[in-house]
């Protein structure tokens, strides 16, 4: 019997660890589809600073030229990546699978262009710098701060 | 005519000469498409069935213009083949200033909210089948001709379409007789998910024209004298979180010196609520009722409900199963089980 009890004694703190380290992994899950992000464009027609109603509206394909005249060009990651994710609940208020079928019924109707999608936020970079109006999503990380437009005074959301 | 000639080559003129081409991007092309197959039971009997195989193509070919191309290829009891290819819209659209563009082409007439958003696209369809407003000749779905265009303009996202069409009675490459069609129609969103609209439409439609090409599954009776045609049509939906609305209603005035004005309305009301993410139970009621002097539309006046599940296994497959109540003049009582399996490629 006092074999049992040290076993169990010893189990209940394992299994108080065990369901810890779970609940961390589920929680870091979450904080990887809340990532901080920022927003990056390309010097011709995106604005050097941006509201979030403002942001959001351009995100939707609400609005079709910049101030300037400089054709809007939406650079998302892919929903299937963890940053694609983040990008359609923050600015969405969506799923992956809801902003695809968001963007595939606004194309159908022939009122927009369909954004690009990356797998890589390096390309996602390199397609905005190089890609007069192209506004991207990307994750707001020490290095690229610099870079980032100030949404409501802040370079993150 | 001589004054739609010049506007069009001023377009044509202004779209290939104007400004907007030092900023021409790479063309990015792209094909999707949308396909159907669907089984059913009614009076004791059942079948399956194919349904359409919808293609289109979209492509900006500068910063400011693009092209949408949409067919149909569906079965056709007439073809050799038994299988038709239908030209469902050619647009070519021109972003002339900010969020309003010229559109040249076979268009959904901009008249109602489910003609213009789903239309052939099924894996977007709310339920199994287009309401019945659509499916009796009563609305002119499609037009070709030239639209001015505007978007989510201001605060509370004004749209507006106008358009002038070949109108009821001719085809995609000809126009029957010396009127053209008008389409006015306005629509705002001052909430996210909301969306108020209003049409207004006219033609005058002259004696034995064709008039199917512009229908689908609907047919209208040969005309003897000339007609002259005004439809009002209104439209609220609402999606948004876990709720689905969607209500139109139109109003046509058929007039001919004869038989005076005939008026018919035509009206559904379809509502869904989202559960488990995935799954979407909804009601569809759908009315129709004739003049009893219209002498163009076939006068089946029709009530019917339906409800029914909607499966959304991702936004390229959903699953569909429906039962439909249809009380006609014409048909008398029918019961209709179906399930659809709608997919996107």
């Amino acid at each position: 019997m006092k074999i049992f009890r040290n076993i169990n004694n010893r189990a209940c703190p394992n299994k108080i660890v065990l369901i810890v380290v779970l609940l961390l992994c589920i929680n870091s899950f979450d904080v990887a589809a809340q990532d901080v992000l920022g927003v990056i464009g390309n010097p011709k027609g995106v604005p050097s600073k941006l509201a979030t109603a403002e942001l959001k509206s351009v995100m939707k394909g609400e609005k079709q030229r910049w101030k300037d005249g400089t054709k809007i060009v939406i650079a998302l990651m892919k929903t299937n990546t963890p940053l694609g994710q983040s990008s359609a609940k923050k600015i969405y208020n969506m799923s992956g699978d809801e902003l695809n079928r968001f963007w595939l019924a606004l194309v159908f109707q022939g009122k927009t262009s369909a954004p690009t999608f990356f797998s890589s936020v390096s390309d996602l970079e390199a397609f905005v710098a190089q890609t007069p109006g192209a506004i991207g999503i990307i994750k707001k990380e020490a290095s690229n701060e610099a870079k980032l437009i100030p949404i409501d005074g802040k370079k993150e959301f | 005519m001589k004054y739609y000639t010049k506007v069009f080559w001023g377009i044509v003129i202004t779209i290939f000469f104007g400004k907007g081409q030092s900023n021409a991007q790479v063309s990015n092309t792209q094909i999707k498409g949308f396909v159907d197959v669907i089984t059913s039971y009614q009076k004791n009997k059942s079948a399956f069935t194919l349904g359409e195989q919808d293609l289109f193509i979209t492509s900006d070919l500068s910063d400011r213009l693009s092209f949408l191309g949409e067919s149909v290829f569906k079965y056709s009891a007439s073809s050799p083949t038994l299988f038709d290819v239908s030209i469902e819209r050619i647009v070519l659209k021109y972003n002339y200033a900010g969020n309003h563009n010229i559109l040249f082409g076979k268009h959904h007439t901009p008249i109602n909210y489910w003609n213009d958003t789903y239309h052939h696209g099924r894996v977007f369809f709310p339920t199994i089948y287009r309401p019945l407003m659509f499916s009796t000749g009563i609305i002119p779905l499609h037009s070709t001709g030239l639209s001015m265009q505007g978007l989510n303009l201001g605060k509370y996202r004004f749209g507006y379409d106008i358009m002038v069409g070949n109108g009821l009675g001719s085809t995609d490459v000809s126009d029957n007789n010396i009127f053209k069609s008008l389409t006015a129609a306005f629509h705002f969103k001052p909430i996210d998910g909301l969306r108020i609209g209003a049409s207004y439409y006219r033609d005058i439609i002259s004696s034995n024209a064709l008039s199917t090409h512009q229908n689908h599954g609907g047919s209208v009776n040969s005309l003897s004298r000339t007609l002259r045609q005004e439809l009002l049509s209104g439209s609220i939906s609402y999606f948004k979180n876990k709720w689905e609305f969607l209500t139109e209603a139109s109003m046509a005035f058929n007039r001919t010196d004869s038989t005076g004005t005939a008026q018919t309305s035509v009206a559904y009301a379809y509502a869904g609520y989202r559960i488990k993410d995935k799954f979407i139970p909804y009601v569809r009621f759908d009315w129709s009722e004739y003049g009893k002097n219209e002498i163009y539309f076939k006068k089946d006046n029709t009530n019917s409900y339906l409800v029914g599940l909607r499966y959304q296994i991702n936004y390229l497959a959903v699953v569909k199963f429906e039962y439909e109540h249809v009380s006609s003049k014409f048909a008398g009582i029918v019961d209709n089980y179906t399930a659809q399996f709608a997919i996107g490629f």
